[in-house]
């Protein structure tokens, strides 16, 4: 995981846009509650570059 | 084998930000074995690339591919005809894989994605050390198998210098005084007599390029 957020570091994507869980099947309630609270997070970080990138790309040639 | 690691990716990057379109072309040999160029590498940095590229609003197509080796043109000459449809290759092979690919593609470059270093022996998986510099003239019948062309910083020849401390190097502590393993393999093997041995100075001309051989009994064979 440290490897792989070095990497997406070095093409300046936060390294805070990725995590890895572990838990059980049966952790269904704890699966949930994690999913909820990554979504806040990605939802405070704001949009990657890389979307945003694509967004501009596509706007300016709708523009 | 033969060691490398991966250049800085800012200067990967402005290698090939001006190119439309590239393979990241990996070698699943030496490089492989060291995290450096394999097929997963690769695919790796040509993910990477791509990102990067989405972020300038760079238009390149950026694919990658791997073959065994690229150090003999029967493991890459089969699929040339697809890597010859790119306007750079980026090759994560090793320095002989670049040559030797740049020699058979045409009017294609072929760029190093990694800086090629030496090669070595895997003591432990992911460590890796250089034990022999592929001199031309080997003496490790003479030094209990330890080369102090490779290992001892000086390459000296007969013993070690005044810099020797304590078994390490005065380069650095970390380095081991290849005369004081040397000595100590000559000991346990009962040879002690071989550090009085004068080795001639070194005839450097084995140890310099261009060079090349051929096997004299295929030689033989094919006529």
């Amino acid at each position: 995981m440290e490897h792989v957020k070095g990497l997406l570091a070095k093409v300046g994507i936060d390294p805070e846009r990725l995590e890895m869980f572990n838990l059980s099947a049966a952790m269904g309630p704890r699966w949930a509650e994690m999913c909820n609270e990554f979504t806040e997070k990605i939802r405070g970080l704001g949009p990657s570059p890389i979307w945003l990138a694509t967004y501009r790309l596509k706007r300016n040639i709708k523009e | 084998m033969i060691t490398g690691e991966q250049k800085p990716f800012e200067e990967i990057w402005n290698m090939v930000k001006d190119f439309k379109k590239v393979l990241v072309f990996g070698c699943n040999t030496c490089v492989a074995i060291c995290h450096a160029g394999g097929s997963k590498e690769a695919e790796i940095l040509a993910s990477l690339l791509r990102m990067r590229a989405a972020q300038e609003g760079a238009a390149i197509e950026i694919n990658h591919a791997a073959v065994e080796r690229h150090c003999e043109p029967e493991f890459f000459q089969p699929g040339m005809d697809n890597v010859r449809t790119y306007d750079l290759i980026l090759s994560t092979a090793c320095g002989v894989g670049v040559n030797l690919l740049s020699e058979h593609i045409g009017d294609i470059p072929v760029f190093p994605a990694i800086n090629t270093e030496f090669f070595g022996a895997v003591p432990r998986s992911g460590e890796f050390t250089e034990l022999c510099a592929g001199c031309g003239n080997c003496i490790l019948h003479l030094t209990g198998g330890i080369c102090p062309i490779a290992r001892c910083s000086k390459s000296l020849l007969n013993g070690p210098c005044g810099g020797t401390n304590n078994g390490s190097c005065e380069v650095s502590p970390d380095i081991k005084c290849a005369w004081v393993q040397i000595y100590d393999r000559l000991k346990q093997l009962n040879r002690l007599d071989l550090m009085n041995e004068i080795v001639d100075a070194k005839d450097w001309s084995k140890a310099q390029g261009p060079r090349n051989f051929k096997v004299k009994l295929l030689e033989e064979i094919k006529k």
